[in-house]
Order: C-alpha cells, then structure tokens, then sequence
C-alpha cells in the first residue's frame, strides 16, 4: 500500500498575486540574496543585513512599485499565509464575558484568515466607541456570544491584544437574542430580534460590501 | 572494538562508502496536515521527523515571555524502538534534555525572533530510528520545518559529524563509527553565510588536526545543504504547480 | 482527547449532529464507513516487527521489540506481551512534557485489555525454557498525529506490527550438569511468526445525537457525549468492551452499538488481513514516510 500526501490547501490571495505576476516566479530560499538595498527596499518575507536584503522564507519573490517611492519593494510570498495578530489588523472575535470596565473576547479570524486556535482579546470601556466615550455602559454594548469585528489597537500585555471598536464600520455584526433568534441591526445602537420583536442594545457595525 | 576495521585496506568505510562521503539523504516536506510545518527526513538509516507549531501565544509560564522576541521551544526525544538496546522511556532523559537545548540555541540564532514579540515556536523532533548523528538528522528535519510553517529565518541551519579514526576524517560517521570510541565533531552551521552555531565534541583530538576534521565537517554541512536546498525548491514549486492547476 | 485541537462552534456541532441523523456525514461517509485507511510494515529496520499506520489524519508507528526475560511466576509456561504508548509532542503541543501520559495510559490500558484473552495470542510459543527464560514483546506505540479515532487506529497498527513481528529460533541444549544453554540461529531467515488470526481490532462507536457513527473524525468525537470500543476479532467474537465519555448510554442502543461494531469489526479484519499479504507478496521498494 501507498502512502500519499494531502492535497496542501491554498489560499485564494496567494493565487491572485501569484497569476498577475507575468513572467516566471523566482523561488527563494531562506538566507537566499535577492538584493543591494541600493536598488530596492526590504519588503516582508525579507530581511536586511550588510547592505543586502535576504530572503527569510522559502516562497516566491514579488517585486512592488508603490506611488511617491522611487525604489521598489522586494517581497517573499509564501503559498501558505500565516496569521498573527499585527496592530492594526482587522480581526473577528466573539465575545466571551463582559464586566463594567472592559469584555474580554476570542479573536477567531485575522483579516481573511481563520486562525487554528483562538487568540485573547480585550475591549476596553473607552475603545468602544469615538464619540461619548465617558457615557459608554458596557453592558449595552456587546453580550457573550456576540461576534465582533474589532481593529488591534496594541498588543497589550502579557495576556491579550488590546482592540478598539471606535469606527463605524467595527463592532458587533452578529449577535443572538434572549431569544435565541439572530437579530437584525435597526440602527448603531439597537438590534431587533425577528422573534419577539423586542430590542436589545449593542454597539452595531455598519457592515460594507468588500469590493473584490 | 577488536577485530573490527573502521577503514579498509582499500580506504572503504564499513557501509561502503569512502571517507569524505555523506550517507544517502532523503526528505519530505509538509508529512502532517496538522501541524504548522513538518518535515521528515533519511540520513542512512538515521530517521527524523520534526514539527513545528506555532508562533502562537505563550502556553505555559508565563514567566518565559520575552518583549522584544519569540521563544522558541524544542524537544527532543526517540522513540523507545528507535535504537538496537530498547529505551524505556521517550524522553526526559539526560541526554534528550541536553539534545532540547541545543536544539533551541540552533533555532533562536537563525529564527527572525524579533518579527514576533510575545509569542512562542515550537519545534518538536522524534527520532525514529537511530544510527548515528541523531542530532544532525533533528536539525536537518526541524530546517525543513521551519521553513514548512513558514517562519523567517535568516538562513538554513545544516548539521553533520566528522570523526577522525586510524588517522584520517570521516564524514558522516554512522553508530558503528561512533561506537568505535574515535574522537568525533559535530557541527551545525549557516551554509550561505558560513557561520558556526553549534560545535561539540566529546573526546580528546589533537589540536593538529581539529583543522582537518572541522574543515571536511564543513564542506559535509554544505553538501548536506545542497541536497536540502533542492528539497525546498522542488517542494516551492510543486505546491504552485497545484496551486495553478486548481 | 480531542479537546486538544481546538473547539466547535454552535452551529458546526448543529451541522453535524443534523447530518450523522440523516446518515450524511460532513465528508461524505454514511455512519458505518471508515476513512482510507494505509498501512506500511517492516518500516523500522532494528525492530522485530513494526508498521505505520494512516487513518484520514491519525498517525501511528508502531515498533515489536523481541526481548529476553523472565516469565511471570503466574505463567511459567507463556511469554509477556508489554504495551507502551507514547504520545509525541508532534501530534500535539499539549503532549509536550508529560501533558500526553493520560491519554497514553487510556490507550494502552485498552490495548492491554483485548489482549488479556488467552486466545488472542498464542503465548506459549513465545517460551524458551519453562520457569527460566522467554520471550518479552515490548509492542511501543508513537501517537504522531491525532486526527480522531485513535483507539482503532491503534489496534490496526499494533496487529499489522505483530503480523510482521519475526522472532529469531532458538535452540534449547543441555549441557552435561543439565545447565541449559540458549542458542540463536545465525540465520537472519531462520525466524518464528506469530499467528495474527485471533487478534482482536477495537471498534469506537460513537454515539452522536440518536444515532452513533464508527471512526469518527476529531470534529465528530467533539460532538459525542459517549462512545463504546468494542474488541472485535476476525470471527465476530466480543474481547473487550468499555464505554467512555461523560454521557451515559441505555442498554437498547448498547446493544444496538455492539451489533454494528460486531459487523464492522469483522470486515475491518478481514480487509487488513487482505492489505497485509498483499503488501508482503509483492515486491514493492518501501516507502515510509517519503511517499
């Protein structure tokens, strides 16, 4: 009998980049050099040392050009993305308790990709929302079980990512009534459940389309 | 070890094979699906298999966490069939324990810790079968791994021994070599940037002829290196065959 | 057990339970269907017998060390079989350490217990000298990953290693003060193999909602609240049974539970038996994990 390897699953984004590259893929290795720093800039998946960027993964090297920079950049993409938690990013969390200061939440997702296990997160009384900071009440905002969508202000301490749900586009996006029955969002503020019709508070995201 | 020549008349080693030459190596990258990065790897009949988990938060103790960079922890261990005298027991010997801490001082000076604060790398390596260099088949197998998960490293990590019996080095000495009580080095290096990250060696050899035994030890860390290097591209290339054929 | 590799969600669980009602699993099996499963022997070259095993993304090698020993002062006329179970950090990061030995010892306690029968075995062969010396098969299991299903995937692997376990002869020769002497064949084909034919296989029954389900997937086993392993032999005999997990089971759907164990157990039997001599009469280049 045979032994044979699993299909390795890939993600669509390293697909994309890959076929609008024309001409052929260069492969490189870990501590491979691609570069002077002279002729272009270290990018991710590369490193600098001696005045020459080096490959630190083993994938395809991409050259960039961005707008107002005269060099361009020089990065190393892998099949494979991986994904950590980097300020800034967009995660999806759910939200596993919450007291009067602060709820605590497990990001899920970063950006596109699933993570394999949860990361902790923390959304503090006054990263809820931009405005009315001081009136913010908790519990109005987000309920355990609740699915948000919450930017990464810092990596926080020791235990958890800090996040910040202060946009209008952040915040809760799905969520159940006492009920039982997924709500539908009526304003920032407010979520109806289709059941009872009863209302319950959150702190609602303004869900946009992602043009693709 | 009376009776029992290490080197032939005609400069043939036990196993066949001539005094600068390396054992048959055979690897695989991304054996497991669940795992980050896996990798496995033949030296002879020196048989590895290393994964990688991580960089995810710290797990236990939180002490270990380091601001500034990743901690990267490893452990070795054989399993109990690996070797001829049966072990009773995997790991937590001793020796395993030593073989742990070498191999995190290997990873934490070729691994980019600084791109992830905070979080922690694991390297995991078995040894399936036992015959000789054990560690440098773990560091071969955790360098394909790594690279596997995907983890920056500034560049390979390639290990390999050199023993220097009835006078002359050999490379890639095998259990009957290293039984035989000759001095031997074991070596793990950076092969494109040639630098040295780990030396052992536990016996007595004459200064004279470190040279000799460290050089050839060298050119085997960088013949090791060529055959890995292919390994990688081969395995970069196939996944975007895959990937472009879906 | 498979807490380790992470949780469902509400509606995955939901997914799941709703399919295994309809006899739809999420992929694409019906309940009493086993994943591919593939087996290699005579992977570990300095071991008496071995074999690894894959079921869907359950990992086992497993290694038959032939030693000599002592017999047991209860047994002075049988051999000893020893299990050990060692679960690698590789499967999972929880295993680092000695976070894997509960698990270790729950499998090995089952190995052990549908091997406890007399007729699983023969172990009279494996003595040398009655009340001296005999044979002692250390059988070491190396969980390398733990993709559901552990327990079955086990006991396949441990057969196929015993089915290719070779036990040099050996030759018993008195001396003239009737001291006696243990001589080993020189021959490396002069060897004894043990008789797989009553070795039993250990079928998990799942139970998921109303119905229950064999070789469930980790996601699956998330979703059961109790499970049933059933050691079933070649010729449908029961060795061993034991019912796990926190939730409880009624005697009905016990029964019920044996009856497909029993019919699965027989053709998972049958079927290794078939891979085994087909993998040792053709002369195929082994590939172990390089494949």
């Amino acid at each position: 009998m045979i032994f044979c390897s699993d299909t390795p699953h890939l993600p669509e984004v390293a697909v994309t980049i890959l076929s609008t590259n024309m001409a052929a893929p260069r492969v490189c290795v870990p501590g491979e050099r691609l570069f002077s720093t002279a002729d272009c800039e270290a990018g991710p998946g590369t490193y600098v040392h001696h005045g020459y960027i080096y490959s630190c993964l083993a994938g395809y090297m991409h050259k960039r050009k961005t707008e107002g920079k005269e060099l361009s950049i020089v990065e190393v993409i892998r099949q494979k993305e991986d994904a950590v938690p980097r300020i800034g990013s967009i995660v999806t969390a759910k939200v596993t308790s919450v007291s009067g200061r602060m709820c605590k939440c497990a990001i899920t997702c970063v950006e596109r990709t699933t993570l394999r296990e949860p990361f902790r997160g923390l959304i503090r009384k006054e990263d809820v929302r931009a405005t009315e900071k001081d009136r913010v009440e908790m519990y109005k905002c987000f309920r355990p079980g609740d699915i948000v969508l919450a930017r990464v202000l810092s990596l926080g301490d020791a235990n958890c990512y800090l996040l910040s749900t202060a946009e209008n586009e952040l915040g809760v996006v799905l969520a159940l009534s006492e009920a039982g029955a997924q709500m539908v969002p009526v304003s920032w503020c407010d979520m109806q459940c289709p059941k009872t019709g009863s209302k319950e508070f959150r702190k609602v995201a303004k869900v946009q389309l992602q043009q693709e | 070890m009376a009776g029992l020549e290490i080197i032939s008349d005609q400069g043939y080693r036990i196993d066949g094979r001539r005094s600068s030459e390396l054992r048959k190596v055979c690897a695989r990258m991304g054996v497991f699906t669940q795992a980050d990065g896996s990798a496995y790897i033949e030296q002879g009949n020196t048989k590895a298999l290393a994964t990688v988990y991580g960089p995810h938060e710290v797990r236990k103790g939180r002490g270990k966490i380091q601001h500034d960079r990743a901690v990267v922890n490893c452990q070795f261990s054989m399993a109990t069939f690996s070797t001829g005298e049966r072990k009773s027991r995997p790991k937590g010997d001793r020796r395993s324990q030593e073989m742990s801490m070498h191999l995190r001082q290997t990873f934490e000076a070729v691994i980019v810790t600084e791109l992830f604060p905070r979080s922690q790398i694991d390297i995991y390596v078995q040894i399936l079968q036992a015959d000789g260099g054990n560690y440098c088949a773990c560091v071969n197998a955790a360098t394909l791994a790594v690279i596997d998960a995907g983890i920056p490293m500034k560049d390979y990590v390639c290990a390999c021994t050199a023993g220097f019996i009835q006078d002359s080095p050999l490379l890639d000495i095998s259990y009957v070599e290293e039984s035989a009580g000759a001095p031997f080095l074991t070596v793990a290096m950076m092969p494109k940037s040639e630098q040295i990250v780990l030396l052992e060696m536990n016996s007595r050899l004459h200064a004279d002829n470190m040279e000799k035994v460290l050089d050839l030890a060298t050119q085997g860390c960088k013949d090791v290196f060529a055959v890995l290097d292919r390994h990688v591209r081969d395995h970069v290339s196939e996944s975007h065959a895959l990937m472009t054929a879906s | 057990m498979s807490s380790t590799l992470g949780v469902l969600s509400d509606a995955e669980r939901l997914f799941i339970v709703h399919g295994v009602q309809d006899d739809l699993r999420s992929d694409g099996r019906a309940c009493e269907d086993y994943r591919h499963v593939q087996v290699e022997t005579d992977v570990v070259s300095n071991t008496s017998g071995s074999a690894r095993l894959r079921l869907g993304n359950t990992d086992i090698l497993v290694g038959v060390k032939a030693e000599m020993g002592e017999p047991d002062p209860g047994r002075p006329k049988e051999g000893k079989l020893e299990f050990f179970v060692d679960c690698s950090a590789n499967a999972s990061p929880e295993f680092e350490g000695r976070g894997g030995e509960e698990l270790a010892i729950e499998v090995s306690n089952a190995l052990q217990r549908i091997f406890n029968s007399r007729s699983t075995l023969d172990l009279t062969a494996l003595c040398i000298i009655p009340e001296g010396q005999c044979w002692v098969l250390y059988v070491d299991v190396l969980v390398l990953e733990c993709g559901g299903n552990l327990f079955d995937a086990v006991s396949l692997a441990v057969k196929a290693a015993l089915f290719n376990t070779r036990i040099p002869t050996v030759v018993v020769t008195a001396d003239d003060e009737g001291q006696q002497e243990i001589e080993l064949s020189d021959d490396p084909y002069d060897v004894k193999r043990l008789d797989v034919d009553n070795v039993p296989l250990i079928v998990t029954l799942s139970k998921i909602g109303h119905r229950h389900v064999v070789d469930a997937s980790w996601e699956e086993e998330l979703c059961s609240l109790a499970r049933l392993t059933v050691g079933v032999t070649q010729k449908g005999t029961i060795a061993g049974l034991n019912k796990e997990g926190s939730g409880s089971l009624d005697p009905e759907s016990i029964y019920e539970m044996i009856e497909s164990g029993k019919k699965v157990g027989m053709v998972l039997n049958s079927r290794l038996k078939e891979a085994l001599e087909k993998e040792e009469n053709s002369k195929r280049e082994k590939i172990g994990f390089l494949g």
